[in-house]
């Protein structure tokens, strides 16, 4: 017996068992899971690198003047977001400036080292 | 201080915080891919846009998780996801003025995995009800498919498609009965 006979009861179609058969879940393809993690990663990129191209063009004083939070309007307004979130953003700027400040410092220190040998 | 009515995008919250939302949206998302994939292939009828509907789905998901989880009281978050993508696949429909691509009585083979030569009479009437379904009213179809493919009970399809539970219970034993008498219209002529 076909499963299409189990399925006509008479005149009556058991459709509820005919949907469940035709409405299988379907698997996603395996590069769907890359892809949408990819995207999200990008995401949390771009809204980083935003801020950090704004914070490049700034002058040590104006950065200085950032250490203060009732400055960081124009942040708030450059990147779009919330004052929480800019907030972490400018702190780890800072930082980045910087951690970036103290390598060149530790680099100077090192090839004024070397010339003196 | 954020209410609980208040959105925070993910970017905009603390590294720590953000952190421990990646995490938990890690896990909802392996939860729920499936579910998502599987209502977006049998709402757009190819897999081409079901990625494309999936992936926008989670993206959207992602913006407004940390809102959805405060505010869920702990039920699942299943119907809010599914919901985001009737919507999605409402706009896709309306933006391109279009049905699906491939209709659905085509996408049947590809969803079910029949290995016996018995079963070619079962694979007709599976591609007959495929096409019944097609022609249904979205709402009745859409309804179906979340009962059939993603086995969700009344009361999730009823937050999915923000309905109440009662008329959720009807629209679905509409659907069934509307598909069983073009059904067996069909096999009287």
């Amino acid at each position: 017996m076909s499963e299409a006979s189990d399925r006509l009861t008479g005149s009556t179609w058991d459709v509820e068992a005919l949907l469940t058969d035709a409405l299988r879940p379907i698997e996603p393809p395996e590069r769907l899971s890359g892809r949408v993690e990819d995207t999200l990663a990008a995401i949390t990129q771009a809204a980083a690198d935003e801020l950090s191209d704004w914070a490049e063009e700034l002058s040590e004083g104006e950065l200085h003047a950032l250490r203060d939070p009732r400055n960081w309007v124009r942040p708030v307004v450059a990147v779009g977001a919330g004052g929480a979130a800019t907030g972490a953003l400018v702190l780890l700027e800072l930082r980045r400036r910087s951690r970036r400040k103290s390598e060149s410092g530790l680099r100077a220190l090192t090839s004024s080292f070397r010339s003196r040998l | 201080m954020s209410g609980p009515e208040e959105n925070v995008e993910p970017a905009e919250l603390a590294p720590a915080a953000k952190a421990e939302l990646d995490r938990a949206f890690e896990d909802f998302y392996r939860a729920h891919l499936r579910d998502v994939y599987s209502y977006a292939y049998y709402r757009v009828g190819n897999h081409h846009d079901a990625e494309d509907l999936t992936e926008q789905a989670f993206l959207q998901a992602y913006r407004h998780f940390d809102r959805a989880r405060r505010e869920s009281d702990g039920r699942p978050l299943r119907p809010w996801v599914i919901r985001i993508a009737h919507n999605l696949a409402s706009n896709y429909y309306r933006d391109r003025s279009r049905r699906p691509q491939t209709p659905l009585e085509n996408a049947a083979p590809i969803a079910t995995r029949h290995d016996t030569e018995a079963i070619a009479e079962g694979r007709e009437e599976l591609r007959r009800v495929m096409k019944h379904l097609d022609r249904l009213p979205e709402d009745r179809r859409e309804a179906l498919i979340m009962r059939f493919a993603l086995g969700m009970d009344n009361r999730e399809i009823a937050r999915a498609m923000g309905r109440s539970d009662g008329a959720t219970k009807v629209l679905i034993h509409r659907a069934i009965k509307q598909l069983q008498e073009e059904m067996e219209d069909e096999r009287s002529e």
